[in-house]
């Protein structure tokens, strides 16, 4: 079905004089089971066909879209793209869309139980995880779980190449607990995001959520001052996604808002720090056969011991520097234009454990949440985030729990420095696979 | 499609089918968006979201399904499979919903011109004019600008006998500067959105408006991060619409409390606030987002969630008013029809007091005011107090006057020390809402407004460089 929208747009769009014409349509078809504290509250079922059209008139370039009520909605949707981009100012950096259409292979990206998921079956995993957290200790319950499941079937073609098509399955399992003890509270969730449920293991995710929320009861602000931190792996992807990632996008690059700028082959970031984009690898939310451009993904080194060795770039901006798209356009909505993004990002591990990294901290914090990292600032650099959940650590001990604290400093100061390490051991969660960090200074405000 | 008449069809498909109670949304919104990236006409997009959700109750379980293809075949799909979801969800627990009196009503925004029919090379050269003036201003290296137009219309049946129709037409201009001096890059950016049609683009001196961002973002470049720590801070109307409704606003949310994960639950009667501050969640207010009627059909009354610091209620759904004892707020919303809906707030603010802006400053040797211009955004989590904003370019005051210029602040606090500490609100009400984003839960986005006076905080963390 889908494959037919896409290669009737392209007609419509040709017909109708467009030089160049592309449309992506994605079929996804889902189920959610959300529970509360109260059991299970909500089942919801659906299915949405969205679709969007790139076309092309010389170097105007116009991008429509939306979901499909039938499929003569995208003969309108075409016939709008055209009539609006012969209207439009040319682009004088456009030169073509893809023509290096392809699949790469990829495995784990399929699960059968999610395709056809049995309703019971994952109701019984919501009531597991609202109910254990209270069993493993007594001041803990579980706020909310819920499970998403998605089907996504997607293609995308255009008038230089064959229509590609890939079909995935998409599982979020979120928990939520608390804990109450003697007007104390806290809070802490735990996630499992991946293409499959390979991995998801209901016990060990509503175990760690319970044993964070329950030992940062009784959380303090520690005194404004220069710390050490140890981030879990879950709160460095935050950090990446929020500051690195943005910048070594190669938009943001030719528009000088990269820090990164002219950067190319300089030591950014500590010896200890490399990081690969890879679509290719198993199992994460990233691996796919081919971007939302059609182009094959593949794996690239972005920072090798520390130097940049590389941006990811989608087919505009590749072309723009007379380079091959490194398979990493994306789109939030098929109807969205594309911009260059992360696949999947996988920083290489060092050694030792999250415990080996805490030994050494003379005067520290281990943090296991923060919020607002994602309103840290990738033009500057300046990261900024709020621990909600920490530990303080003296001379290698865990002694009080923090929240409350803000913690502040320049990324590409923050993670240069010799002495930061990273865990042997990764953790995977959505598009990244990561270890914990060590980072041997950082500004937290607080008292 | 989108019309009364094919909700009465399916409400009609659903109650054959032994649904008890069931509620039809029909959804249609056109989403058009001109982007000029540093002189480049970046993307000319116009989005379409269409389709349909339905939810039963059979026995005390809900179901809620959707579909985006309205032929009848893919729609009796959607109704059947809401109603074996009912059926699932009924052996698992039972929700019941408070009744409301059924309403007739069609609610439109007014307006003279439809963005939509606006010739579409019109709207691209003003974008682009904006864009290039603002990249030929001295220190400014790359600027996006943006131009955002919406209808969205809805129409919610139920089977109590409701049949309301929504109509609402937006329109704004949003600019991001990107500056350098010397080593340090800053950017900022601004938005401004009007409820009601083109004729708000029309009127508006958007060079103006971009002129003061660019000057913003140089002078931005040019200056300090800000000492870590505690302040006095002054805080413009911008940032008390963030931080009430980050900071309050979701902690007030009825599907949190009742699910015990809210810091106010238990606290109706308690004194959560400064006994100066009022606030208040309405769905029709000047300069918010117009929410006539919720998701479920419900009115959005006026709710006063806290009264001069005492906490009154909270916003509730028709499930969660039935569970905390309270009436539908008419808070029960959807980003559109692919999500059953979400408590969330609509237009959120503090009631004015009476100190003139210019006194909230008087006495303060050292503090910060903190503007909300460039302001980023703000999280909380609801569960433990513990909020966060990154707020635009600020002042240092010092003996009374905001002399210094710093960028790159984030303020950080506890929902329940924060407002307390509120010692003087000013009298300049004003509220805003954006046709570019909105507050994010759950997975979706929904319009909202907030807002309040200038009011200043004898504490609150600031962290900086």
């Amino acid at each position: 079905m889908i494959e037919n929208i896409v290669e009737r747009g392209i007609k419509v769009g040709t017909k109708l004089g467009a030089d160049e014409v592309e449309v992506y349509a994605i079929r996804r078809v889902g189920t959610d089971i959300v529970g509360t504290i109260r059991g299970i509250e909500r089942l919801s079922s659906g299915e949405r066909i969205d679709a969007g059209v790139r076309v092309v008139i010389g170097k105007r370039v116009s991008v429509q879209g939306g979901m499909i009520s039938r499929v003569e909605d995208l003969d309108l949707i075409v016939e709008t793209a055209v009539k609006i981009a012969k209207t439009l100012p040319e682009d004088p950096q456009w030169i073509s869309l893809s023509r290096e259409l392809g699949k790469s292979h990829v495995e784990e990206t399929l699960d059968p139980k999610i395709v056809e998921p049995e309703t019971d079956y994952f109701i019984e995993i919501v009531q597991f995880l609202l109910k254990k957290s209270g069993e493993i200790d007594k001041r803990a319950f579980t706020s909310s779980a819920s499970i998403h499941l998605s089907t996504v079937e997607r293609a995308i073609g255009n008038n230089y190449g064959e229509i590609q098509r890939e079909d995935a399955t998409e599982a979020s399992v979120f928990v939520s607990v608390k804990a109450v003890e003697a007007g104390e509270e806290s809070g802490y969730y735990e996630a499992y995001v991946a293409p499959t449920l390979a991995r998801f293991n209901p016990d060990e995710l509503i175990s760690k959520a319970t044993e964070v929320a329950v030992k940062t009861l009784g959380a303090r602000r520690v005194d404004t001052g220069v710390y050490e931190l140890v981030f879990i792996p879950k709160v460095f992807a935050g950090v990446v996604q929020s500051l690195v990632v943005p910048a070594v996008c190669a938009d943001s690059v030719q528009k000088g808002r990269s820090p990164l700028k002219g950067k190319f082959g300089s030591q950014v970031f500590s010896e200890n720090l490399t990081f690969i984009d890879d679509g290719t690898y198993p199992g994460l939310t990233g691996t796919r056969g081919f971007d939302d451009e059609g182009v094959p993904t593949k794996r690239k080194v972005v920072f090798d011991r520390g130097v940049l060795s590389g941006f990811l770039y989608d087919t505009y901006t590749a072309l723009v520097e007379g380079k091959n798209s490194t398979g990493n356009a994306f789109r939030n909505v098929p109807y969205s234009t594309p911009t260059p993004w992360i696949s999947n990002l996988l920083v290489e591990p060092g050694s030792g454990d999250l415990s080996n990294l805490v030994k050494d901290v003379k005067k520290g914090v281990i943090v296991y949440a923060t919020i607002g990292e994602w309103l840290s600032n990738p033009v500057s650099g300046l990261l900024n985030a709020t621990i909600t959940n920490g530990i303080y650590v003296e001379s290698g001990e865990e002694k009080f729990p923090v929240k409350g604290v803000v913690l502040s400093g320049n990324v590409y100061e923050v993670l240069k420095p010799a002495e930061v390490r990273v865990s042997r051991s990764l953790e995977r969660f959505g598009r990244f696979s990561l270890p914990a960090i060590y980072v041997p200074k950082i500004t937290l405000a607080g008292k | 499609m989108i019309d009364v008449d094919t909700a009465h069809w399916v409400l009609e498909e659903v109650l054959k089918r032994g649904a008890e109670h069931a509620i039809i949304r029909l959804q249609e919104r056109v989403y058009e968006t001109i982007i000029y990236d540093t002189g480049i006409l970046r993307s000319y997009t116009v989005s379409k979201v269409v389709g349909l959700g339905v939810r039963a109750v059979i026995k005390g379980g809900t179901g809620y399904a959707y579909v985006t293809s309205l032929n009848r075949e893919s729609v009796l799909k959607a109704v059947d499979r809401a109603i074996t979801l009912t059926k699932v969800a009924s052996q698992y627990g039972k929700k019941s919903f408070t009744p409301t009196a059924p309403v007739k009503d069609k609610y439109r925004v007014e307006f003279k011109t439809d963005p939509h029919t606006v010739e579409p090379k019109l709207k691209a050269d003003l974008v682009k004019d904006v864009n290039t003036n603002s990249i030929k201003r001295a220190g400014i290296v790359s600027a996006v600008t943006r131009l955002g137009l919406e209808r969205d219309r809805r129409v919610i049946v139920t089977s109590e006998g409701t049949v309301v129709e929504v109509d609402v037409v937006g329109v704004g201009l949003a600019h991001m500067a990107v500056a350098r001096y010397g080593a340090v890059i800053e950017r900022v950016g601004d938005r401004e959105s009007y409820i009601g049609g083109y004729e708000h683009i029309e009127k508006r001196d958007w060079n103006a408006f971009a002129e003061e961002i660019d000057k913003l973002a140089v002078k931005a470049s040019q200056s300090k991060t800000p000492s870590p720590g505690t302040y006095i801070a002054v805080v413009d109307n911008e940032v008390v619409g963030l931080l009430l409704h980050e900071a309050f606003g979701h902690a007030s949310e009825g599907d949190g409390v009742v699910a015990g994960a809210s810091i106010l639950k238990n606290r109706v009667g308690e004194r959560v606030t400064s006994e100066l501050m009022t606030i208040v969640d309405a769905g029709l207010v000047e300069g918010g987002y117009p929410v006539p009627y919720d998701d479920e059909g419900v009115q959005k009354m006026r709710t006063v969630i806290v009264e001069k610091g005492i906490l009154k209620g909270y916003l509730t759904s028709r499930d969660t008013s039935q569970e905390l004892n309270l009436k539908p707020t008419g808070n029960a919303r959807a980003q559109d029809v692919s999500f059953d809906t979400l408590v969330r707030q609509t237009n959120y603010y503090a009631e004015p007091g009476d100190w003139k802006v210019e006194e909230l400053f008087e006495g303060v040797s050292h503090g910060i005011y903190l503007r909300g211009r460039g302001a980023m955004g703000g999280q909380v989590n609801p569960s433990v107090g513990t909020f966060t904003f990154s707020i635009g370019p600020s002042y240092i005051i010092r003996n009374g006057e905001p002399v210094e210029l710093v960028r790159g602040v984030v303020v950080s606090g506890n929902i329940l020390e924060t407002l307390k500490e509120v010692d003087a609100l000013a009298n300049d009400l004003k509220i805003t809402t954006s046709v570019f984003g909105g507050c994010g839960k759950g997975g979706q986005t929904v319009r909202v407004g907030d807002g309040g006076p200038h009011i200043r905080t004898r504490r609150i963390v600031v962290g900086g460089g």
